[in-house]
């Protein structure tokens, strides 16, 4: 069977040489830890959501790249879920956030601090 | 295989970005915010280079380091930019980097969802409520930044848990992992066989068979493809004659795996979806208020008070 992937792959990019899973991996991390830090810093309520968003596109940027190492597809099948839950959490929160908003007229988190109780 | 980089110049790598990091944070004007960005941005790509010369190849892959260090630069914006407008704009530029680097990982069918769905819908989504919920300045006013958006939280104590934790995936990352498998290596299940229809569209567009004749067997293992004439004798047709657009797409493959080896998956992803639409259409829900004189304007638009004032 695999002459016939042998032909398949024949026309993907060659210049995955050079970079190992290990790259994508730091790349994935550093991106995490940058969503980590704007979520735990920034006090606009929508700039935490969108912090978020950064940490999903780094979990789905590891997820590809494993699914590559490991030559299947369960990886980038699994990004597809992904991107629904994404899609979900942004529906919810932006009504959230909307609701929040018109309590208080205002973005900041801390306006609701009031909640940790 | 021993460790590609020494751990001991990764966590002074990780000081010195998360210094530049918690530069970079917008403290309203009290810290050099452009120093600390620059500071970041080199680290990051200095870890990155570094990597790329001990990786040890003859052709190192630059759209890899081109994307990464776009994507993580804007990823920096995102979170330092204290117009949220604009934090979000940095993150379709985050989305558009990651999905050149799924491309680079011939991941094609998800580079260009990411970029439909997350660039197209959901940062729309996010720019429509950033513009509803803020204040326009009043006429003849100067735009003043809110207070929150200048300001960072705890910039210092952030940044150190964020790369400590940095610190510690990297030292696991970098404990000495092979290289990507070549685009020679065999790609998940073949799905060519699951497909009949497409290996006969593609053996007719190359000539192979003609008007009347069918495939009736594919065979991956002895790699023939049997092909059945009008008079009903059989003929195969090689693998070294096949034709290149017998070849399985990316999409057809993540298609294949994601129905055939998740489908309960994709009936919770459904549910998922189904239930955030429900949950955002009941909170964003609100009573409208409006005076008699709205009212009655209303009423008169929707031709209502005709009727009322026929009956009265």
């Amino acid at each position: 069977m695999s002459d016939l992937l042998t032909l398949a792959q024949s026309g993907y990019p060659a210049p995955i040489a050079g970079v190992t899973l290990a790259h994508y991996l730091f790349v994935s991390a550093a991106m995490f830890v940058l969503g980590l830090i704007g979520f735990l810093t920034r006090r606009n309520l929508i700039i935490m959501f969108l912090c978020t968003e950064l940490m999903f596109q780094a979990a789905g940027i590891a997820l590809v790249a494993f699914g590559r190492y490991h030559l299947n597809f369960h990886g980038q099948t699994f990004v597809i879920f992904i991107l629904t839950v994404a899609a979900a959490e942004a529906a919810m929160a932006l009504a959230l956030v909307v609701l929040l908003f018109r309590r208080k007229e205002s973005l900041n988190a801390e306006a609701w601090q009031d909640l940790k109780g | 295989m021993g460790a590609i980089i020494n751990p001991f110049i990764l966590y002074g790598l990780c000081v010195l970005g998360g210094a530049g990091v918690c530069l970079a944070l917008p403290r309203g004007g009290r810290t050099p915010q452009v120093i600390g960005a620059l500071l970041a941005a080199l680290i990051g790509g200095a870890a990155l280079l570094f990597l790329g010369v001990k990786a040890g190849h003859d052709h190192p892959n630059y759209y890899f380091y081109v994307f990464s260090l776009i994507g993580l630069g804007a990823g920096l914006r995102v979170i330092t930019h204290p117009r949220p407008v604009y934090a979000a704009l940095y993150f379709i530029l985050t989305v558009i980097a990651s999905a050149g680097l799924f491309l680079i990982l011939s991941a094609e069918f998800m580079a260009f969802a990411l970029i439909i769905v997350y660039a197209g819908a959901i940062l729309i989504t996010y720019l429509f409520v950033i513009m509803l919920a803020t204040q326009a300045p009043e006429e003849g006013e100067i735009e003043v930044l809110a207070d929150y958006d200048v300001n960072a939280r705890e910039p210092l104590a952030a940044t150190v848990v964020g790369f400590l934790l940095l610190a510690l995936l990297t030292s696991m990352i970098f404990k000495g992992i092979g290289n990507l498998p070549g685009p020679g290596n065999a790609l998940g299940k073949d799905v060519a066989a699951n497909m009949p229809l497409k290996a006969e569209r593609a053996l007719r567009s190359a000539g192979l068979i003609k008007a009347g004749e069918t495939v009736s067997m594919i065979n991956l293992e002895e790699g023939f493809i049997q092909i059945q004439d009008l008079d009903g004798q059989f003929q195969k047709i090689e693998r070294r004659d096949w034709p290149k657009s017998l070849e399985s797409t990316n999409i057809e493959h993540v298609g294949f795996n994601l129905l055939r080896d998740h489908p309960g998956t994709i009936e919770i992803a459904g549910v998922i979806l189904l239930m955030a639409m429900l949950g955002a259409v009941v909170l964003s829900r609100k009573q409208v208020q409006l005076d008699e004189e709205a009212k009655r304007a209303q009423a008169h638009r929707l031709g209502l008070i005709e009727r009322e004032g026929g009956s009265a």
